[in-house]
């Protein structure tokens, strides 16, 4: 080992290594300011908050850190099973080449995809808002709606109702400490994430042998087979509206009461019980800060004026985004619609998911 | 989202106000703040956050009711305010009515306090006004032994056996009476029996009304065994306690201190207080843990000092020199040995030094402003002395053995001290084959007296310059 300098290395002119790191430096750089520019020109309408960024970063890696190591884990499993250690400790261990998972998938654009993405910013901002709805108790001393649900002697009821109890508490613990069950997604989203992630990891490995290929492919396999989006306090609040099927005149109160005991989930699924639409189609017109879609859902069902208005009011103390003022001046003109408009109004939200895509689709290729 | 604090039992004051906004009957003070803001009886309201409430509640058709701030003369005062429309008027309930300081956000200030309990639990729960359960951290459940799942939806005594706290009344009574935060009720986690101490803040609901209460637990330890009085610390618990603590605290301390001199920028006044707070409180523990090395030094049975010679009355008025300012902060005098004075004994320096700043430090704290401590060396009984003599309350005779043992003080209302210094200067005096007594009576001031070996091949130079 030589001690003292090396007259040859030490003397040597500016390396190709130095060049080109200075022109990565300069792409990295201009792709800066392109962000920061497409930053700054950003509709307000359409820029997420701080606090809803931040979750969604959560979950996003939680949900991504969860499958990547469950899909390492059982490869890695497998592989050392087959008495090959040394390739399974290789799809344990992260190379941190990539940067994690969630980035390399990022680079890729494949987080891009509209429906996760939509899926996971209305289960945030959903879960912001439940959190901050106010509670309003149905008298002294009185059991709040869900414990009450969980008590009544119908069984379907009250299994639902446990089980809503059960997963919201899940789906809290998991946004608050990251610590993710499971994806809780749909299973076609949940599938193509669960590909996704599972050639993520592939990437990164230095060496792709048959072998490995296989123990993934198993592994995510495995994870495909033990997804269970039944299990989603979505479809769970869904299973609790069907059990209770509400009457039109309990709709108010049902309604009112799920606000009251901050279960927007089950306001949700309440109103797309009585509505016919799917959850997510609720939950985004629920979500939707002018709610224009969500008076004319209240009033397809025959809700009055005070029952809007507390609804409303409730929403808007929740979700900073919502204008009271705006909802005052327009609850006359709301209530006024009458049933059969209001219905008429909301039926293609009513359609097939899939029918809605494609028109959807449609009218983007259009628009081009 | 009701950051307002209901736990303070106010006057509700009544209004009533007209379709058109028009103020037509108030409490009394309703009308002087309605006043104060510009507008009178038979006039729209004039304070902006009731005004639009009010509007809101008329608009909509039903009951509004909201946390306000409004401005009032110099100061902001918190109402919880509730507009209930009632044919042709809109009734207005408020109560609250406290001032708030302007810099502090009444939205977060009920948050912060539930993060702080919250902070250190073992786990979280949550219940309904019926006291039902409906959150229980799930993580808790597989490392205390319960379904959190099985839980949900349950009396809150499912969980717990609520224990009567040291009064012997139950604080979750005394919680819900009050609708307070609970803040120590003890409790058995069910099945284990294991002791829990409970937590909790009260949840209001849009009227004011107990809604539940948001929750904490933690696990109590069970309490060690005392160890025997004379068993001595083992020197890698001191020493990894050193290590563990000095760094941290030495951090803790000088951005504090950074803090407090606002050398960032400027902070709020109370802030540069409470981080002069710290940086005092964190300055203590690095004593004590300066302390406890020493006090792992000199219980070990094989504890010895690098004797040499030294002056006695040199390091007595390098002692007080050291302590100068914080006497001259107290306006408390030290009269030295003169700088011609010598008085050699057999000691360790820095010991020696270490010991009679403790009790100068000591002597400077006890004395009353204005008063005198005065610092003598010279030769005793064959042996060599250094008095340090205060005018302060004195120590009752019962006292002067008790305030030499470990965790012992001079006067336990004071603030200061951790009741380790004068145990460890006796043990260091006496491993130096000398002594440190008291001479004390009430009213009469304190002299501690440290002897030494005097250094026979000197003694004959004692007091010579």
């Amino acid at each position: 080992m030589s001690v003292g300098q090396d007259p040859v290395s030490d003397a040597a002119p500016p390396s190709i290594d130095a060049v080109s790191r200075a022109e990565t430096a300069r792409l990295r750089a201009d792709a800066r300011l392109a962000n920061t520019i497409a930053d700054f020109f950003l509709d307000a309408d359409g820029r997420l908050d701080e606090r809803t960024r931040l979750t969604l970063a959560r979950v996003l890696d939680g949900i991504v850190g969860a499958i990547e190591a469950d899909i390492r884990r059982h490869a890695a499993r497998l592989l050392a099973g087959a008495g090959d250690t040394k390739r399974g400790e290789a799809v344990l261990k992260p190379s941190g080449r990539q940067g994690g998972v969630v980035a390399r998938l990022t680079r890729a654009g494949l987080l891009h995809d509209d429906e996760l993405m939509d899926e996971l910013i209305a289960r945030v901002r959903h879960d912001l808002i439940a959190d901050a709805l106010p509670i309003a108790i149905a008298g002294p001393d009185e059991a709040s709606l869900l414990v009450r649900l969980a008590g009544v002697p119908d069984s379907v009821v009250a299994s639902a109702a446990s089980a809503l109890l059960a997963a919201e508490s899940r789906r809290r613990a998991a946004n608050e400490n990251g610590t993710v069950a499971g994806s809780e997604l749909s299973a076609e989203l949940h599938h193509r994430l669960v590909w996704w992630i599972a050639a993520a990891i592939r990437a990164d490995l230095r060496d792709a042998t048959a072998e490995g290929d296989q123990a993934i492919t198993d592994a995510a396999l495995r994870s495909l087979s033990a997804h269970d989006e039944g299990d989603r306090p979505e479809a769970v609040a869904m299973r609790l509206a069907a059990a209770i099927d509400a009457r039109p005149e309990e709709l108010p109160s049902l309604l009112v009461e799920s606000i009251g005991d901050r279960r927007l989930s089950l306001f949700v699924a309440v109103l797309a019980q009585a509505t016919g639409l799917a959850f997510d189609q609720a939950r985004g017109i629920t979500l939707e800060p002018e709610g224009d879609r969500l008076w004319l859902a209240l009033r397809a069902i025959d809700l009055d004026r005070p029952t809007i208005a507390r609804i409303g009011l409730a929403l808007s103390e929740a979700d900073p985004r919502r204008d009271i003022e705006a909802f005052a001046d327009a609850l006359d003109g709301i209530v006024a619609v009458s049933i059969a408009d209001a219905r008429a109004a909301i039926a293609p939200l009513a359609l097939h998911r899939d029918f809605r895509a494609a028109m959807r689709a449609l009218a983007r290729s259009d628009r081009r | 989202m009701t950051a307002f604090d209901h736990s303070i039992e106010s006057a509700v004051a009544h209004a009533v106000i007209g379709l058109d906004g028009v103020l037509r009957s108030a409490d009394p003070a309703l009308i002087a703040l309605n006043q104060r803001a510009g507008g009178e009886l038979g006039r729209p309201l004039a304070v902006p956050q009731l005004a639009t409430l009010t509007r809101l509640a008329r608009r909509l058709g039903i009951v509004v009711s909201r946390g306000v701030v409004v401005a009032d003369d110099e100061a902001d005062i918190d109402l919880w305010v509730r507009a209930q429309p009632e044919g042709d008027t809109i009734r207005l309930a408020v109560s609250g009515w406290r001032e708030v300081q302007p810099w502090r956000s009444t939205a977060r200030t009920g948050d912060a306090r539930a993060a702080l309990l919250l902070g250190d639990a073992d786990w979280r729960w949550e219940t309904d006004a019926s006291l039902c359960l409906t959150f229980v951290s799930l993580e808790a459940g597989p490392r205390h032994g319960f379904d959190a799942f099985a839980l949900l939806g349950q009396p809150l005594t499912t969980m717990f056996a609520l224990d009567s706290g040291a009064d012997g009344a139950l604080p979750i009574l005394e919680s819900l009476a009050r609708r307070r935060a609970m803040t120590a009720q003890p409790a058995r986690l069910r099945g284990s029996d294991r002791p829990v101490m409970l937590s909790a803040q009260v949840r209001h609901d849009t009227t004011g009304a107990f809604a539940g209460f948001i929750g904490a637990a933690r696990m109590v330890q069970p309490e060690a065994p005392i160890p025997p009085a004379d068993a001595p610390l083992s020197a890698t618990f001191t020493s990894g306690l050193d290590r563990a603590l000095r760094t941290p605290l030495a951090r803790i301390v000088a951005n504090a201190d950074s803090i407090n001199a606002q050398a960032d920028g400027p902070v709020q006044p109370d802030y540069a207080d409470y981080a002069a707070d710290i940086a005092s409180a964190g300055r203590h523990l690095l004593e004590l843990v300066d302390d406890l090395v020493d006090l792992q030094a000199v219980e070990r049975p094989d504890f010895t000092l690098a004797v040499e010679r030294i002056d006695l009355a040199d390091v007595a008025r390098r002692a007080a020199g050291l302590l100068s300012v914080r006497a001259g902060n107290a306006e408390v005098g030290i009269a030295r040995p003169a700088i011609d004075d010598h008085v050699w004994a057999l000691g360790d320096f820095r010991r020696v030094l270490q010991i009679l700043v403790n009790l100068i430090g000591n002597a400077v704290r006890y004395s009353p402003a204005g008063s005198e401590v005065r610092v003598m060396a010279g030769p005793t009984n064959g042996h060599v002395a250094v008095v340090v003599a205060d005018q302060g309350k004195g120590i009752a005779h019962e006292d002067q053995a008790r305030i030499f043992e470990k965790f012992e003080r001079v006067d336990t209302s004071e603030a200061g001290g951790n009741g380790l210094g004068l145990y460890i200067a006796r043990r260091l005096a006496k491993a130096m084959q000398g002594d440190l007594t008291v001479e004390s009576a009430p009213g009469e001031g304190a002299r501690f007296v440290l002897t030494l070996p005097t250094d026979t091949a000197r003694g004959e130079d004692q007091r010579q310059a």
